[in-house]
C-alpha cells in the first residue's frame, strides 16, 4: 500500500464511521418510529373525532381503546391481499411501496434536536419537498394500475390538487427561507430563537403553509382524492390488506412529516421556554397534527372548482404578495 | 358569475370567510371537552320510554299474586297475524276459566296492539323488552306465563 491511496482510505473509513453509524442507527429508530405513530395518530384522529361528536370513540381494547390500532394492524396484515384481474399487476403492486418509502426518506434530514438529526444537508428542505411530492406519483400509479373508473378520476384529481397546492407551498416556505438565508433545516431553526419563532413575523405565511400542507397530504377538507361519498374510496378503492395499510402509513407519516416542517419553518423547532431539545419539537409537531385533525372533523370538504379557486384565486396571489412584502423588507432594512 | 367582483369583495370575502372558519373551529373544540352524549350499549342499558312497545306481556295484579287472564280466547281471534295462543283450565266445573298457557310468536307479530286492547280484563300490556335479537325461530315464540313467573 503506498501513500496516494492513503487519503481514499480515508475517505472511505469516515463514510463508515460516525456518518454511517448515525445513518444506521437513525435509519432503524425511523422504521420504528413510521409504524407507530402511524397507529397513534389513527388513534388519536378516532379518539378526537369521536369526542368531537359527543361519542366516546374506540373504548374495547384496552384502557380507552389505547390498543385499537395494533389489533387493526394485525388484522390487516391478517387479511389477503387481493389483486384485480384488471389491474396491471406491476405498478399495481409498485404504488403502494412508492408511497411509503419517501414517507420514511422525509426524515433524514428532519432535525428533532440540535444534535438528533441523521444527515445534515444543504438543500434539506428541498429534499423533503422533492419526496413529498412522489407521493402524488404513487396516487397516480394506484390509480391508474387499479382499472377502476373511481380510482383513476382519484388519481387524476390528486396530480391536478399536488400541482396547484405545491406553489403556494413553496412560495410560503420562500419567505421564511430569504429571511434565514439558509436551505439547512437545522440553520433555519438556529436562525430562530426561543422565545421569537419565524410566526410572529411570518403569520401569513405559516397559515398558508398549513393549509396546503393539508391539501398536499390530501387530508379534509382538501380529500378530493378519498372523497367517500363520490368515489367510494378513491385511489385505494380495489386496495386490501396491507396495502391498504401502506397508504394510511403513508398518509399519516406525510401528517407527521408536514408538521414537523411547520415546526422547523415557523414555530422554532426544538427551540421552546426553559430548556431546548427534542421534547418541544415532538410536543409542537404533534400539536400541529391535532390540528389537522381537528380541521378535518370540523369543515365539510370541498368542490373541486372551488378546491381549484382557493388555490390559484386565493393562496398563490397572497402567498406571492406576502413574498414580495419580504423580500423588500429584508433589502430595505 | 355575472356580477362585478371588484378587490373590495374579494378582501372582504376572505375575511368572512377566514372569521366562519374559526368560530367553525372553536365550535368544535367546545364539543371536544363535552360529556359524551351516546349510550355504551352492551356495558349501559338504556332506560326505556313507558311507552315502548316491546312484545305483550302479562300485567302482575295485587290482589291475587298473578294475571287476571281468563283465557277468554279473545286476543288470539282479533290478532291479524293469528300468533297468540292462549289456554285456559277450569280447577272444578263451577269455577272461572283461568290462563295457563299463553304463547305470543313474536317473529310474526305486527306490534298493531288489538289484543292489548281488546283485552275484557285489562291483564295485557305492552313490555319494555327491547333485546329482541334471536338465534333461531323459536327463541321468537314467548311464554308469557313463564314470563311473568320468572319476574315473580
Amino acid at each position: 500500500m503506498n501513500m496516494t491511496q492513503l487519503p481514499i482510505i480515508k475517505d472511505i473509513y469516515g463514510f463508515l464511521g460516525p456518518d454511517m453509524m448515525a445513518g444506521v442507527v437513525g435509519l432503524l429508530l425511523v422504521l420504528m418510529f413510521v409504524p407507530l405513530n402511524s397507529a397513534f395518530l389513527v388513534y388519536v384522529e378516532r379518539k378526537v373525532a369521536g369526542h368531537i361528536q359527543l361519542r366516546p370513540g374506540p373504548m374495547e381494547v384496552g384502557p380507552h381503546g389505547i390498543l385499537q390500532s395494533l389489533i387493526d394492524a394485525v388484522k390487516l396484515m391478517c387479511k389477503e391481499m387481493i389483486t384485480p384481474d384488471a389491474a396491471d399487476k406491476p405498478l399495481f403492486w409498485l404504488a403502494p411501496c412508492i408511497a411509503v418509502i419517501p414517507a420514511i426518506v422525509c426524515f433524514v434530514v428532519i432535525p428533532f434536536s440540535s444534535v438528533m438529526q441523521i444527515r445534515e444537508m444543504n438543500v434539506g428542505i428541498l429534499l423533503i419537498f422533492a419526496f413529498s411530492s412522489i407521493s402524488g406519483l404513487s396516487l397516480l400509479m394506484a390509480g391508474w394500475a387499479s382499472n377502476n373508473k373511481y380510482s383513476l378520476i382519484a388519481a387524476v384529481r390528486a396530480v391536478a390538487q399536488s400541482i396547484a397546492y405545491e406553489i403556494p407551498l413553496l412560495l410560503s416556505a420562500m419567505s421564511v427561507i430569504l429571511m434565514s438565508n439558509s436551505f439547512k433545516m437545522s440553520e433555519i431553526v438556529a436562525a430562530q430563537s426561543p422565545y421569537f419563532w419565524n410566526v410572529m413575523v411570518q403569520p401569513v405565511a405559516a397559515v398558508i403553509f398549513i393549509i396546503c400542507s393539508t391539501a398536499e397530504t390530501n387530508r379534509a377538507p382538501f380529500d378530493l382524492v378519498e372523497a367517500e361519498s363520490e368515489l367510494v374510496s378513491g385511489f385505494h378503492t380495489e386496495y386490501t390488506g396491507m396495502r391498504d395499510a401502506l397508504f394510511f402509513m403513508a398518509e399519516y407519516t406525510a401528517m407527521f412529516i408536514a408538521s414537523s416542517m411547520a415546526v422547523v419553518l415557523f414555530f422554532g423547532g426544538w427551540h421552546g421556554p426553559f430548556f431546548s431539545g427534542i421534547f418541544w419539537f415532538v410536543l409542537k409537531a404533534y400539536l400541529l397534527v391535532f390540528v389537522t385533525v381537528w380541521i378535518r372533523w370540523t369543515f365539510p370538504r370541498l368542490r373541486f372548482d372551488q378546491l381549484m379557486n382557493f388555490a390559484w384565486k386565493v393562496l398563490i396571489p397572497i402567498a406571492l404578495v406576502n413574498l414580495l412584502v419580504t423580500a423588500i423588507f429584508i433589502k430595505v432594512f | 358569475m355575472n356580477t362585478p367582483y371588484g378587490f373590495k369583495q374579494y378582501v372582504k370575502e376572505i375575511y368572512t370567510g377566514s372569521k366562519s372558519l374559526l368560530i367553525g373551529m372553536r365550535v368544535t373544540f367546545q364539543h371536544l371537552f363535552k360529556p359524551i352524549v351516546t349510550v355504551q350499549y352492551p356495558r349501559q342499558k338504556p332506560v326505556m320510554t313507558p311507552h315502548f312497545r316491546g312484545h305483550i306481556e302479562a300485567i302482575m295484579f295485587d290482589d291475587n299474586k298473578s294475571h287476571h287472564c281468563v283465557a277468554c280466547g279473545l286476543c288470539a281471534r282479533t290478532c291479524p297475524s293469528h300468533v297468540i295462543k292462549v289456554q285456559g283450565e277450569k280447577t272444578k266445573a263451577s269455577d272461572k276459566k283461568y290462563g295457563k298457557k299463553y304463547f305470543i310468536d313474536f317473529t310474526k307479530c305486527s306490534l298493531c296492539g288489538l289484543c292489548v286492547d281488546v283485552c275484557p280484563e285489562k291483564t295485557l300490556k305492552f313490555s319494555n323488552e327491547y333485546e329482541l335479537a334471536f338465534l333461531s325461530r323459536w327463541d321468537g315464540v314467548i311464554d308469557i306465563m313463564q314470563r311473568l313467573e320468572e319476574s315473580k
